[in-house]
């Protein structure tokens, strides 16, 4: 269940980019130079501030990457609601489901009595936001679609849960496993790879999603790499001309293609180049990003050891 | 319709129809296409004209028959320039059936199927509440109830893709965009026999619809049985949105735009000009697709974004030359 936005309000998001990073950057800095009082406060991707205090006990997340990293950071247990998609960590389907994360109901929400919620940063949850804040709620917004952004949510959720130490040693894993496979496949030939994400309209992982880092680090070299949006509606025949030596797929996906006249045109799949992968990855980069990169290289790669 | 213009439209029907097979992403030669359609020499051009191309162009050429045909009967039937499937809630509710059998993972070949039971209770809901506000013979009035059932079919799309998952949605709406991208030789088949049954019918009915498109009281005086006749029409124009709908989603516009150029091209009866509409929305919705392919390579357009495109300021100039 990939997350998906339309272009525009992914241009927009591009847009603010680099506003936010100025206003982190000043946050830093001004950290810095109160190193005795620690940041109070810190700008979320909406531009809004909050104010670091008493670490939150109740927390609503709403997209399931950052409730993946408040588990990975030990914070899960504070966890009160999550969205109908979350399935990782296991325990987290015993926390109420609070919709599908996008224009939630705010009323629904404040019903948890949380003291953090946590949203996706697009622009369908700006009013949420607005509203939760004006309620009184403490309210963070971020965009995570790259492994930049895991690491530097990461380190906010640490800051804001109150355990920046747990928060440095998940994104430390995370990176030196994802170094570990960039050094060990950077010397191999990398195939030409399709990883499509829907099949009608057929989408293709494109430059702009985490999942084409994945893929370049795992040694691998996406035929759609070279169009910037995350999720690329494709056609068919430009598939065809790409010509792809390997194909990525879901167990489900691979018995379709494997029945579907149009997939055995592709070279990939008449010669059973298809590796299966486990479609749950594609949520967002997430600290199990580091583990996706090994196994996916593992399956690129069959015979290298890693 | 003289017999000259007969053989222009079926000329610009097989010229869409070659294009359709030539124009794609890969460059193939007329030589390779030809042999690709013999199935000789190389694999790849065979593969790529009999699995990728040649369904798809036969499905926009059957998708635009069926728009076309229906729209000339509908217009003709409740004597309303602005009628079409799509304005008289028939693909809606053909749209309803199909996404409901879809959510529910009903085996492929139901889709069509429960589109036509939803284009059916969408033809009943408008004539009911047409007849509720006291104007079933009134066009405008069935118009206006047309509009109304199409409203309420979006809803009910819109509840059933209330809590499904992201790509699920962006692939619901790509499918309301209408597309031919997905053709497939089954789906091919099964829609020709839908359009086939459904223009036939409506080729029988013609007569009766030169009388319909008369007036209630005058064609009742010609002694045609106006609410059987109209039922009938209807009938058959919900079998062709269904299937139009459920092989290609949502596309608007044909059925609106193709019975006025025919009739601009002289056609008189509805014998001709139901046939003239059935070649002539075929060729349009084949020459759509193509635009549709390489406007914006590598992407797709939707093809019923390409069509609406194209017919709504052809139909902004056709309207002030009816008006």
């Amino acid at each position: 269940m990939p997350v998906l936005r339309s272009p525009i309000s992914l241009r927009l998001l591009r847009a603010l980019r680099g506003t936010v990073l100025l206003a982190v950057l000043g946050a830093v800095a001004g950290c810095d130079r109160r190193a005795t009082e620690r940041a109070s406060a810190i700008t979320d991707d909406f531009g809004d501030t909050l104010r670091i205090g008493a670490a939150p006990q109740r927390i609503v997340s709403l997209n399931p990457t950052t409730t993946e990293l408040l588990f990975a950071i030990g914070a899960g247990p504070r966890v009160v609601g999550r969205t109908t998609y979350d399935i990782f960590p296991a325990e987290v389907r015993a926390v109420p489901d609070m919709g599908p994360g996008l224009r939630p109901n705010v009323e629904a929400v404040l019903a948890a009595h949380p003291d953090l919620v946590l949203l996706y940063a697009s622009a369908d949850n700006r009013d949420a936001a607005r509203r939760l804040r004006a309620s009184g709620v403490a309210t963070a917004a971020y965009r995570i679609d790259r492994i930049a952004d895991m690491v530097r949510v990461t380190l906010i959720l640490g800051r804001l849960a109150g355990d920046t130490t747990a928060a440095h040693r998940t994104v430390d894993s995370v990176s030196a496993t994802l170094d570990r496979v960039r050094r060990a496949t950077a010397a191999l030939p990398h195939p030409s790879v399709f990883w499509p994400l829907w099949e009608s309209p057929l989408l293709s992982v494109g430059g702009g999603s985490f999942l084409n880092e994945l893929l370049e680090i795992a040694g691998g070299r996406n035929v759609f790499g070279d169009l910037p949006q995350p999720s690329p509606a494709v056609a068919f025949e430009e598939l065809l001309r790409r010509d792809p030596d390997i194909i990525l797929a879901s167990a489900a996906s691979n018995q379709r293609f494997a029945a579907s006249d149009r997939f055995q045109t592709l070279r990939a799949i008449r010669d059973h180049h298809v590796v299966v992968v486990d479609s749950t990855i594609a949520t967002g980069p997430s600290a199990r990003v580091g583990a996706s990169a090994l196994s996916l290289a593992r399956a690129l790669h069959p015979g290298v050891m890693f | 319709m003289r017999s000259s213009r007969w053989v222009l439209l079926a000329l610009a029907l097989v010229v869409a129809l070659v294009a359709g097979v030539l124009v794609g992403t890969m460059h193939l030669s007329l030589a390779d296409v030809a042999n690709g359609v013999m199935g000789v020499g190389d694999s790849m051009p065979i593969a790529v004209v009999r699995t990728l191309r040649l369904p798809r162009v036969l499905l926009a050429a059957l998708v635009g028959a069926g728009l076309g045909a229906s729209g000339a009967a509908l217009q003709g039937a409740t004597r309303n320039k602005l009628a079409e499937p799509y304005l008289l809630g028939v693909s809606g509710g053909a749209a309803v059936g199909a996404v409901l059998a879809t959510a529910l993972h009903a085996p492929l070949v139901l889709v069509p199927v429960a589109g036509f039971g939803g284009a059916l209770v969408a033809v009943a809901l408008t004539l009911l509440v047409a007849r509720a506000s006291g104007g079933r013979g009134d066009a405008r009035v069935v118009l206006m109830a047309g509009v109304i059932v199409g409203a309420f079919a979006n809803s009910v799309i819109m509840v059933a893709l209330a809590n499904a998952d992201a790509s699920a949605v962006r692939g619901a709406l790509w499918w309301m965009m209408g597309s031919a991208a997905d053709a497939t030789w089954p789906q091919v088949r099964a829609l020709a026999l839908f359009v086939g049954v459904g223009v036939l019918a409506l080729l029988a009915m013609a007569r009766a619809i030169d009388v319909l498109a008369l007036g209630d009281e005058t064609a009742a005086g010609l002694g045609v049985d106006v609410v059987r006749a109209s039922i009938g029409v209807y009938i058959a124009g919900a079998l062709l949105a269904a299937g139009t709908v459920s092989a290609a989603g949502l596309v608007g516009f044909v059925g609106l735009l193709v019975p006025h150029l025919v009739r601009l091209g002289g056609a008189r009866t509805h014998r001709t000009i139901i046939g003239a509409a059935t070649l002539a929305g075929a060729a349009l919705v084949v020459y759509a697709d193509i635009i549709a392919r390489v406007a914006l390579p590598p992407a797709e357009l939707p093809l019923g974004a390409v069509t609406a495109l194209i017919g709504v300021p052809f139909f902004l100039v056709l309207l002030r030359r009816l008006t």
